[in-house]
């Protein structure tokens, strides 16, 4: 199939196998709904989504690609990783995601420990277990049970006055193994919404252009310069590093289901076809992965 | 939540918005704005954010998706450092928002000038601040940083404003003005500089005077002068009216620049600079508008109560008299009484439809200090149209771009002169010669390749008449006198080629002399008129 022919895409969007509110196939019935000529599932450290969306799908169904996104930092600072189109039984993704979630199990237990050594809350063994029994838990998922127990008034209550206030050293998987692992499972490695860094930053002009560089040096090959959040100045800064750096574009809206307002398919990208040429080199890249 | 306030008003969604917004609120933020906002869909949306402290990406998202349902966003009182982020990252482009302006009292501050839209208070020792008459005078200040900036790039000395700011109801814009005295103050306390005064606020003057502005960057000011025109027709006769509207009429246009308020609040000594400042009036021009202005200033309001040019410039009565005097004098480079009476009669006229129609507008006719004030300055405007025919006056001094397409215009500017001094034809004829060969030469070879402008000033003085004419450029240092003269007893074939135009100038005129002064050439020629 032509690249010319996935006009609606949006290539960034989580599920319930992250911090998403839709399921997989949730998501596949609203992709329908708004459609999208082509989409891509990026959980947080998973790719699980992935399976789940790919046997879901039935014959006419939108065009799909397998994705992911790896939060990840080092001494340069916190970077969000995109990784598409790699072959989801490559030992080198399974590796990456594994870290991570390793990594977020280990930072969820030593949280509650500190909750309870700080406050006093006693959670119980099998609350315990249930939380992590889920593929990512996170702090919403911590917040939600500190609120279910009783501990606090409200999920952003247990963030705001209990969860953030317990200062943890976190271990993240640093970027150049998230760029490693996608580039040796055949994928490729896209910077999520450059400008925004890890989500609340606000990077523009030479220290976005550092970051950039830095993750250069590891082997990034793209950028997510069309993103729901961005405003025109900020995607053309990131259109010119493209052409600066010779850098695939890719377009994601960084859909959540209910726990951001963001609209599946709003990218600030209308047409694919028509965008920059960084999205069509990009399509034509990962199109022997696109089903 | 305490960050987001508001309510539906009508056809407007109105909120406000106060403390930080960042990701560990902007969820419920976002939520709370969604809940007044969807009660109004797509209406506009006034955000006051005279509370928010600071704003982080996840917060700027919740605007932006706000923007995509509402397509009218305007956000008032922007704090500095949140104004920043918005410019930054283009919200300034995609919605109105409008900075929250630092408030400044001018309680017991200095006044250091007035105008007509407004008044400059110094607020310490190194910042002064305008604050306009007009409460909403935002497009006003926008107006005079432009015009001010313009000025600049002309190369007038000015200072340009760098902040807007509030003041009591109305809005102020503060410039920076190191250790600056006005004239008017230099002239209250230290009247021995009275000469030095006049000379550098004559010279900065001629400055203004000389500075061609290019077409459409400045109002006309004659456009307005037409208007006060119009509104004295009922109070003077027909026959009155026709002539002071055909007066009005015949001053030519003009690209060259006028102060439009020029009096000596106006102008300040920096440091060792001297600076003009309230550049709101600056237009295009004939100079005799600005002498109405100037002469309003010091004489005109104050002719009936001498203590208004002390309220207002803080000299007596006698100092304006005499500054202006010595300022008219030296403007129009002559000492000779009944001309300067002549171009102050002119520029009375201008001045005096000004101040009745102020009057009228201002006191009315009803008023018993209106009335008196209206009627004496009619008397005087009806005694003065009856003696003028024009409201021209000739400057001394011409100055064109040195283009061949301008020497009919040089050459007129001259033979004016010399008519009026009623020089015999042949010898009128021979200075002709002269100044085509010199202007010219100007013209082809000063600013070769590119082009610029060549001053041209004539003076005539008695006992023997004689003409001095002066041409001034700031090309290429040369001067053309120290070329040997051609050997005209050659034949024309063997001549060399140049040098011949000098030589025609030498001849024809009894004195030439060329200097170079202060970048430049100034080329000096004289020749006795016998009748």
């Amino acid at each position: 199939m032509s690249t010319s022919a996935y006009q609606h895409i949006d290539l960034h969007m989580h599920t319930t196998v992250s911090d998403g509110t839709d399921t997989p196939s949730e998501i596949l019935s609203r992709v329908r709904d708004a459609g999208l000529d082509l989409f891509a599932v990026t959980d947080h450290d998973a790719i699980r989504g992935c399976s789940a969306v790919i046997s879901a799908r039935r014959e006419g169904d939108p065009h799909f690609l397998c994705g992911a996104e790896f939060s990840t930092r080092d001494e340069g600072g916190k970077y969000h990783i995109l990784g598409y189109g790699y072959d989801p039984a490559s030992a080198a993704i399974l590796g990456v995601v594994q870290m991570g979630h390793e990594l977020r199990m280990n930072k969820i237990r030593r949280r509650i420990e500190l909750l309870a050594e700080t406050y006093g809350f006693q959670f119980p063994p099998e609350e315990i277990r249930a939380l992590l029994a889920n593929e990512n838990p996170g702090k919403p998922h911590l917040g939600n049970l500190m609120t279910r127990l009783g501990f606090t008034k409200s999920k952003e209550d247990a963030i705001l006055n209990y969860i953030n206030k317990v200062k943890l050293r976190t271990e993240y998987i640093r970027p150049e193994t998230a760029i490693r692992g996608i580039l040796f499972a055949g994928g490729i490695p896209v910077l999520a919404h450059p400008t925004y860094g890890s989500g609340e930053e606000l990077y523009m002009g030479e220290e976005m252009e550092e970051r950039l560089r830095h993750l250069l040096e590891m082997g990034i090959r793209g950028v997510e310069a069309y993103y729901s959040g961005f405003t025109m100045p900020m995607q053309k800064e990131l259109l010119g590093y493209a052409d600066k750096y010779d850098l695939y574009v890719t377009a994601g809206s960084d859909y959540h289901g209910k726990n951001k307002l963001v609209v599946l398919g709003d990218t600030n990208l209308e047409n694919a076809a028509d965008a920059h040429p960084g999205v069509r080199r990009f399509l034509m890249a990962v199109s022997d992965r696109i089903i | 939540m305490k960050e987001v306030r508001g309510e539906v008003q009508g056809d407007r969604i109105s909120l406000i918005l106060s403390g930080r917004i960042d990701s560990n609120n902007a969820g419920d933020t976002e939520a709370a704005i969604r809940a007044i906002a969807d009660q109004a869909p797509g209406k506009p949306v006034l955000i006051d954010a005279e509370g928010l402290e600071y704003i982080s990406s996840a917060g700027l998202r919740v605007i932006l998706r706000l923007r995509k349902t509402n397509e009218d966003v305007h956000i008032i009182n922007v704090n500095p450092e949140v104004y920043e982020i918005f410019d930054m990252t283009g919200f300034t482009q995609m919605m109105t928002v409008d900075k929250a302006y630092r408030v400044v009292s001018v309680e017991g501050a200095e006044e250091i000038g007035r105008g007509a839209n407004g008044t400059i208070y110094r607020i310490d020792q190194d910042n002064v601040v305008k604050v306009y008459n007009n409460a909403d005078a935002l497009e006003e200040i926008q107006h005079e940083r432009e015009v001010a900036r313009k000025a600049l790039v002309l190369g007038i000395p000015t200072a340009i404003s760098y902040d807007v700011v509030r003041v009591n109801d109305s809005y102020g814009s503060v410039f920076e003005l190191l250790n600056a005295k006005s004239f008017s103050k230099i002239l209250a306390e230290e009247p021995e500089k009275m000469d030095w005064c006049v000379k550098e606020y004559v010279d900065l003057l001629k400055k203004i005077h000389g500075t061609l502005v290019p077409k459409g960057q400045l109002p006309v000011l004659k456009d307005t002068v037409l208007s006060w025109g119009e509104f004295m027709k009922p109070y003077l006769t027909e026959e009155e009216h026709e002539k002071l509207m055909r007066m009005i009429n015949e001053i030519p246009e003009d690209d060259h620049m006028v102060h439009g308020d020029y009096h000596t609040k106006n102008v300040e000594l920096v440091d060792d600079e001297v600076l003009l400042i309230d550049m709101d009036t600056l237009a295009v021009g004939h100079p005799i508008l600005e002498l109405a202005s100037m002469y309003n200033a010091f004489i005109g309001y104050s002719e009936y109560d001498h203590n208004n040019v002390k309220k207002f410039q803080g000299f007596d009565f006698e100092t304006a008299l005499e500054f202006w005097h010595k300022v008219l004098s030296a403007y129009l480079e002559t000492s000779d009484e009944k001309k300067i009476r002549e171009v102050e009669d002119k520029a009375r006229i201008i001045g005096l439809i000004r101040m009745i129609r102020r009057s009228i507008r201002r006191k009315g006719l009803e008023t018993p200090d209106g009335k008196a004030e209206i009627e004496l300055w009619l008397s005087e405007l009806k005694e003065l149209l009856g003696k003028t025919d024009s409201l021209l006056f000739r400057s001394n001094e011409l100055d064109v771009e040195a283009t061949g397409e301008n020497l009919s215009k040089v050459i007129g500017f001259v033979t004016a002169f010399l008519e009026e001094a009623d020089c015999p034809l042949k010898t009128q004829m021979q200075i002709e010669v002269a100044v085509e060969e010199i202007f010219v030469n100007i013209a082809n070879y000063a600013y070769a390749p590119e082009q610029g402008n060549a001053t041209v000033r004539v003076e005539v003085s008695d006992d023997p008449v004689t003409v001095t004419i002066q041409f001034i450029d700031q090309g290429f240092p040369y001067d053309p006198l120290a070329k040997q003269d051609p050997d005209v007893t050659m034949s024309a074939e063997d001549r060399q080629i140049g040098g011949l135009g000098i030589f025609m100038a030498k001849k024809s005129m009894d004195d030439i002399a060329y200097r170079y002064e202060n970048g430049k050439n100034i080329l000096t020629m004289k020749k006795k008129i016998t009748g």
